[in-house]
């Protein structure tokens, strides 16, 4: 059942991933002018469209990872501690705690998002997404990492 | 008077909370996986196993976020940060890297 859920939980990561990135490249990369290649295809879109699928891809990510959370901390923090592998383990806290301190974040992102604030509130639209999908960068690469070292199968 | 949620007021007070009882270590509770157990605020539970913090820090920041999300106005906290919301993650994410520092300097 763990391993059912670690695998759905890495699917919805990398839907999460996809996600937040193609928004924060589109938002960063806004050109009046396109070729058409693939990178202006992938940049082209409208952000404001993810963003209801980064918060609902985020908090199924979030509650799926506090489900699991026990059984990383019996089976495999234990084992670590015993290895003696202490900055991996500091690095998934800090992925726990980041992910904690995004879900706080998420009503202002979807607030921040709306089209009438667009241009009033452009910096904190583009640093709030960019502190958000950094928070879901780390924490899949450091939980590819840790599964990688010792997966909960 | 109608009550309005204010996600300014919630990402502030989520951040500065989340920061604050990490660093006094000051949870809600605490979960022991072992048996299931919960014990209030941050005492430890003899052979209950290793006890788990970060549902009880969550509970903290979410319970205070969501309470003066509704009393603190958005438009005195949109007014004064506007531009720099992004101070409170960043400062929060800051505080729980120093929390963590003996793991990072360990390995």
């Amino acid at each position: 059942m763990i391993t059912a859920l670690l695998i759905l939980h890495a699917l919805v990561g990398v839907s999460l991933l996809g996600a937040i990135t193609h928004q924060l490249v589109s938002m960063y990369r806004r050109r009046a002018v396109r070729s058409g290649s693939f990178i202006d295809r992938y940049t082209g879109v409208n952000p404001q469209v993810f963003v209801v699928a980064v918060v609902s891809l985020y908090v199924a990510q979030v509650l799926l990872g506090a489900v699991i959370y026990p059984a990383y901390r019996l089976n495999v923090r234990i084992p670590f501690e015993e290895m003696f592998l202490f900055r991996e383990i500091g690095m998934f806290e800090m992925k726990e705690h980041f992910a904690g301190i995004g879900m706080g974040l998420l009503p202002l992102y979807f607030w921040l998002w709306r089209p009438q604030l667009a241009e009033s509130h452009r910096r904190d639209r583009l640093v709030i997404t960019s502190i958000l999908a950094f928070i879901v960068w780390w924490g899949f690469l450091i939980g590819h990492i840790l599964n990688n070292i010792r997966g909960l199968g | 008077m109608t009550l309005r949620f204010g996600p300014v007021s919630f990402a502030i007070v989520f951040c500065c909370v989340y920061a604050l009882a990490f660093f006094t270590n000051l949870p809600l509770f605490l979960y022991y996986p072992l048996h299931g157990d919960f014990t209030w605020g941050p005492q430890l539970l003899k052979g209950a196993g290793p006890g788990m913090a970060w549902y009880g820090l969550m509970a903290d920041a979410g319970i205070a976020a969501l309470v003066l999300a509704f009393i603190v106005p958005d438009r005195l906290l949109d007014r004064i940060f506007r531009n720099y919301f992004w101070l409170f993650p960043c400062g929060a994410m800051l505080v729980c890297v120093y929390m963590l520092r003996q793991f990072l300097l360990q390995g």
